[in-house]
């Protein structure tokens, strides 16, 4: 016996989570406007999705989110701390590479200083994971280590129904469980069969290109140069990958008085590294494009022994002049093989 | 012989002979509707040149990569009338000779790609001339069509609605031909005169200062619109400003290398009197 979850109850979980305060929050909308937003209903969620254009990480990691206001008057010096407020959400829908993004991006956010903005927003949330039945072209978290019914980073595990109405529910954490307990007049006890989850193709081998990005002759390989001659330089790769954390402090106003807020950067921006002085250490875009691939692969996984990317494939699936991380780590990975060989 | 064809064999020719150092052209992509710009410099690679109807993105950008033309030799690329209107727009502004550029012109009509004559962007002035008079009679499409019906206020709603969606990727500028300052008004931050914030205000300055930056420059050649990941119909602004630029001054960008820029040159003898 499995614990069922009915579409058809859908809306009434959500009405009971709102009526204790908490925000439900789904996947909405078709193609490049898709993402998580606000719902009262069920309807107003698209489950059909394979996944939303921007990511989860979103809802934890702002575009921009001011944390501090100052005014500088003759005799004192006022300021205002800004923190998310921490009031309770459901995320209904996330798909399994988004939410092992939040576990990975975990680490980073708690390790030399413990950010309180992703973490009031971590623990005052709980993501529902469904797991994917059919994945596209472009998707490739198997390749990651990880698969399309993953439960790293979920709070709740939703495994598809066959038949399409329903979800059989798998508690993961403390926060799954309390969430579950609100619903429980509309879960079901039951045997419905559960979809096989997606088969997600293995694109390439992680180890291979984990062994050759270590090998630090590569650094200086031409490859870098090669592989990204095409790429015009901006974030769009960045900002919809759910892992990539880099942000930028900004103060927006003048020396008297004005906002401190802490906004998305991205490796990709000539401007990322640049020096006052003029230099800029990576000058060219194939050293900032391999940057962006060692971080991932090498630097990520030295630090926080797990690798920085989830096999979303959003940055193949949206780059303007048809780049990303599979290819990349495809040729990487051949160059190792060959190298092995030899 | 297809275009195709033919233009691979006329790259394999110029590589070997000499005439020109690379060629940028279009390649196969990751998936069978994708094509990706590609640089060849060796005339065996030459058969991975591909030209058909999904070749859309507009090339001449990648000429204007630091240090590529320095050396004074010439650069063949796969250009369509806007990509050949770019060149003489980047010629016009001192950013490229258009001596160096070696033209593999082709233009796409519904789903075929046919051949463009010409080698240099001068050749194809007849070509130009005939896309400004089209473009003069064209009509708005249903979107523009629909905002021009509205007041001014109902228009800023709907551009705050598109602009919310904004993330501040810059792939819009980034895959500009146009935009090839070296530093961009956006990456001043000495003062920041803009701010980089994807907040309201900050999503509506960014995208109306580029605006009005392309008033005039902007060959409508879709880069912008295919590159943006959140789908803001970026297009729309730039061809309005360009209709009013065509209607008010009769200038349609990048007819030839020696045409002023509309928003950057005056006549003593205009009629308003703000002028002098």
């Amino acid at each position: 016996m499995a614990t069922l979850l009915y579409l058809e109850s859908l809306s009434d979980c959500f009405a009971s989570w709102r009526k204790e305060g908490l925000t439900v929050l789904a996947p909405v909308g078709e193609g490049a406007l898709s993402g998580f937003r606000e719902v009262e209903r069920a309807e107003e969620a698209n489950f059909d999705l394979l996944i939303t254009r921007t990511t989860l990480k979103e809802l934890f990691f702002p575009r921009t989110e001011p944390m501090l206001g100052y005014r500088i008057g003759k005799r004192e010096i006022e300021t205002e701390e800004f923190m998310p407020p921490v009031e309770g959400r459901i995320i209904f829908g996330a798909r399994a590479c988004d939410s092992a993004a939040m576990a990975i991006d975990d680490a980073l956010f708690d390790w030399d200083y413990h950010d309180e903005y992703w973490f009031r927003r971590r623990e005052s949330s709980v993501v529902f994971t469904i797991a994917c039945r059919e994945p596209d072209e472009f998707c490739m978290c198997t390749s990651l280590g990880l698969s399309p019914d993953s439960a790293k980073g979920s709070d709740v595990l939703l495994r598809p129904l066959e038949a399409g109405n329903g979800w059989q529910v798998e508690p993961v954490t403390d926060r799954g469980h309390k969430a579950l307990s609100s619903i429980e007049q509309h879960l079901r006890e039951g045997s419905g069969a559960t979809a096989a989850p997606a088969e997600v193709p293995v694109k390439f081998d992680l180890e291979a290109c984990r062994s050759w990005l270590a090998n630090k002759e590569n650094f200086e390989s031409p490859f870098w140069r090669e592989i990204s001659e095409r790429c015009i330089g901006c974030g769009s790769c960045t900002y919809l990958c759910p892992t990539c954390h880099c942000f930028d402090i900004q103060d927006e106003g003048d020396t008297y008085q004005g906002i401190r807020r802490k906004n998305w950067d991205s490796c990709s921006f000539q401007l990322f590294t640049m020096h006052t002085s003029g230099h800029n250490p990576r000058a060219t875009q194939g050293a900032r494009w391999r940057q962006r691939i060692m971080h991932k692969f090498n630097y990520y996984g030295g630090k926080f022994d797990v690798d920085s990317c989830t096999g979303c494939g959003r940055c193949t699936r949206e780059c303007p002049v048809d780049m990303g991380v599979t290819e990349t780590l495809q040729t990487i990975a051949a160059k190792q093989k060959q190298s092995e060989r030899t | 012989m297809s275009l195709q064809e033919h233009y691979r064999s006329q790259a394999r020719e110029l590589l070997a002979a000499g005439a020109v150092k690379m060629v940028v052209g279009y390649a196969e992509g990751t998936t069978p509707e994708r094509r990706r710009p590609v640089f060849i410099t060796e005339p065996e690679e030459c058969s991975r040149l591909v030209l058909d109807a999904r070749c859309r993105t507009n090339l001449a950008g990648y000429l204007l990569r630091e240090g590529l033309l320095s050396d004074g030799r010439e650069i063949a690329v796969y250009l369509s009338t806007e990509g050949v209107r770019t060149i003489n727009i980047l010629a016009a502004e001192s950013q490229l000779s258009s001596a160096q550029v070696r033209i593999l012109g082709f233009e796409i009509d519904r789903d075929e790609v046919k051949a463009m004559e010409g080698k240099r962007a001068a050749d194809f002035s007849e070509a130009i001339l005939a896309h400004k008079e089209r473009r003069k009679k064209q009509a708005p499409d249903e979107l523009a069509a629909k905002l021009e019906a509205m007041n001014a206020a109902e228009r800023f709603t709907f551009w705050q609605g598109e602009f919310s969606r904004c993330i501040k990727c810059y792939a819009c500028r980034q895959a500009c031909p146009m935009c090839w300052c070296r530093r961009c008004v956006v990456d001043n931050n000495q003062p920041q005169w803009v701010n980089t914030s994807s907040h309201t205000l900050g999503n509506l300055e960014w995208n109306l200062v580029r605006a009005f930056h392309l008033a005039g420059r902007c060959v409508e050649c879709g880069n912008c619109g295919r590159a943006c990941p959140v789908d803001i119909p970026l297009h729309l602004l730039n061809r309005k400003m360009t209709g009013e630029v065509l209607e008010a001054f009769d200038h349609y960008p990048g007819m030839d290398e020696h045409q002023e820029p509309a928003l950057a040159s005056f006549r003593k003898d205009d009629p308003e009197t703000f002028i002098l």
